[in-house]
């Protein structure tokens, strides 16, 4: 309990650093504006849901975003979100998400996400998420996110055949 | 994001107006478009002014009306505890932090509405409700209670109580539309709403600072109040003692009152002046001169009556003890009209003070024993609220009390 407290403590104080803009980021990534959803798809154990943010790359290199890892899910996968048979579904992201040299790209419900599955408890909005980040032209990095409900990003889960 | 493409835009199109003045070489286009520069910033200047969000004090008391303001109620669902309430905070604190500055909230579904941030405030209360029901009524400031009944009261339900507020202003309608959206979207999962009440002020541009009011019976309202900024205000206002999570916070009444403005305009002027005791042109006193002016209870006119009526609201609402006073912010509000014409119109009437008990209700119950001017007013909502000690930057609001 006191736990939960401190965390939700320290999820204003890397909401408040994304607010005045600050870069927790090293080598030239620079990601702001980051949550994970809360919905009826994270409200339970087992569940899954997605985490955004902004990621700017102020390197003169591309950078991709491979992968990633989390205390809270039991897989963690880089999603895309398609048309397909009429319907919006995500399914894992070939190569993960570029992003190119002195270029933003954001990750937002109904586009590219990180997907957390298997969750190993319900999510609560205002809780605090550290997710590890994995780079390939730039350092891994370890962000902390706050939960927050949206409405939009119920698109359906096709796994990879 | 959407503000830094907003920035892009306005950089792109000043770049490409500098081109343009560098082609026609002519100094004449180039004062004409500073000077439309000038009066572009004019015409958004409304726009441009923000309020802190940190601070010693939580905002959206101690500063001038704003235009339009929306106050919120909600009431806790059963599952949230002390811990959950820590969580809700903290997602209220950081969207305050960016919705007063103008940003998009994160995960906001309409980005594209943070136009800037038009003086916004959010104000943050709890009723007493919610100190019984998470078992903090050890912390309960003493005079946090339901009001009493009382006579005139005509209370509607669905406009009275309440757990939580969420008290939101701006000088702009869509500004403000878009930030209690996002308030709420983020409560939704702790609590319901309740209820909400929409009012307005002057436009900007209207009222010059520190001139009182009208309201809509065509009163000036808002002279004998503790002036913004002064000592007198935070003796009145901000409170010193107590539980550690409230000390800089204040306490709040809220009262919907309506105004029954169709027997109201069958009064003559002279009528409707002696049931306030001022003037209606200029707000001054009877026997006075200007709004400023002390009224004087005393004077006795050549009837051999009060000059100042003993019914007149400011004789029975002006303090009879020392400290019988505090700090009124009243917002109009227009609903509709009935068919027969009459408006549906009244006050979101607040008072500010340390103490309910000490300060408020001795005032309340002189009006509710007697004041002509109930004869044409109805409180139809009322609900108290405890707003705690602003925050630093980074903290949650009332996390010393829920912690
Ligand atoms: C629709 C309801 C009301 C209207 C239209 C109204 C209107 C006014 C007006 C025009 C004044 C004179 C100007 C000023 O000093 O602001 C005034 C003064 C005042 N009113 Fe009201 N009022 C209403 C309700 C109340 C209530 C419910 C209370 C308190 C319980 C209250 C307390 C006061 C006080 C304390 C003053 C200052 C008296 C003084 O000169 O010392 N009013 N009001
Ligand atoms: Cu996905």
């Amino acid at each position: 309990m006191n736990n939960k407290i401190v965390k939700t403590l320290s999820a204003i104080a890397v909401m408040v650093a994304a607010v005045s803009g600050c870069s927790n980021a090293p080598a030239g990534l620079e990601i702001t504006d980051g949550w994970v959803r809360v919905s009826e798809f994270s409200d339970h154990k087992g569940g899954m849901t997605g985490a955004f943010a902004t990621i700017t790359n102020n390197t003169d290199k591309d950078v991709t975003l491979v992968g990633g890892s989390s205390e809270i899910a039991g897989m963690t996968e880089i999603h895309e979100v398609l048309m397909l048979d009429g319907e919006m579904k995500m399914q894992a992201k070939e190569g993960g998400i570029v992003i190119p040299a002195g270029e933003s790209v954001t990750l937002e419900p109904g586009g590219l996400h990180v997907m957390l599955m298997g969750l190993k408890t319900a999510l609560l909005g205002g809780e605090e998420v550290t997710i590890n980040l994995d780079f390939e032209g730039a350092k891994d990095m370890t962000v902390t996110w706050p939960a927050k409900t949206s409405l939009a990003g119920d698109e359906e889960y096709k796994p990879a055949e | 994001m959407s503000k830094l493409s907003r920035r892009g835009f306005l950089v792109g199109a000043s770049a490409s107006t500098g081109a343009l003045v560098g082609a026609s070489a002519g100094a004449m286009v180039g004062a004409s478009l500073a000077t439309d520069a000038a009066s572009s910033a004019a015409q958004t200047a409304v726009l441009a002014k923000s309020e802190p969000y940190v601070g010693v004090h939580q905002n959206g008391i101690e500063l001038e009306l704003q235009t339009f303001t929306n106050f919120v109620a909600l009431e806790i669902k059963n599952s949230t505890d002390k811990n959950a309430m820590l969580r809700w905070m903290s997602l209220i604190a950081g969207d305050i932090a960016r919705l007063t500055q103008g940003d998009p909230v994160i995960a906001d579904a309409q980005p594209q509405l943070a136009l800037g941030p038009a003086r916004l405030t959010v104000t943050v209360g709890f009723g007493p409700n919610l100190f019984s029901k998470l078992g903090l009524e050890g912390k309960r400031p003493a005079s946090l209670k339901e009001l009493p009944a009382f006579k005139v009261d005509g209370l509607k339900a669905e406009f009275s109580g309440g757990d939580v507020l969420l008290h939101v202003s701006a000088d702009d309608p869509i500004v403000l539309s878009h930030a209690v959206r996002r308030l709420i979207a983020d409560s939704t999962e702790f609590a319901s709403v309740r209820w909400s009440q929409q009012g307005f002020s002057n436009a900007q541009g209207v009222t010059p600072n520190g001139v009182s009011q009208r309201n809509l019976m065509g009163q000036v309202d808002g002279t004998d109040n503790p002036a913004l900024g002064s000592e007198d205000f935070a003796n009145t206002v901000w409170i010193e003692d107590g539980p550690d999570w409230i000390r800089g916070g204040t306490l709040m009444v809220f009262r919907r009152i309506a105004m029954h403005l169709n027997t109201w305009d069958k009064l003559g002027r002279q009528a409707k002046e002696e049931v306030i005791g001022r003037k209606l042109d200029n707000g001054a006193p009877l026997g006075g001169h200007s709004e400023r002016d002390v009224p004087d209870f005393n004077a006795v006119g050549p009837s051999g009556l009060k000059v100042i009526p003993e019914f007149a609201h400011i004789r029975r609402a002006s303090p009879q003890a020392p400290g019988q006073r505090f700090f009124r912010r009243p917002f109009n509000y227009e609903v509709g009209v009935a068919a027969d014409g009459t408006p549906d119109v009244g006050l979101l009437w607040t008072a500010y003070q340390r103490d309910i008990e000490k300060q408020y209700l001795p005032v309340q119950r002189r009006l509710d024993q007697f004041d002509l001017l109930s004869q044409w007013t109805t409180p139809v909502g009322s609900a108290v609220f405890a707003i705690p000690a602003g925050v630093a930057e980074g903290e949650i609001i009332g996390a010393k009390l829920f912690s």
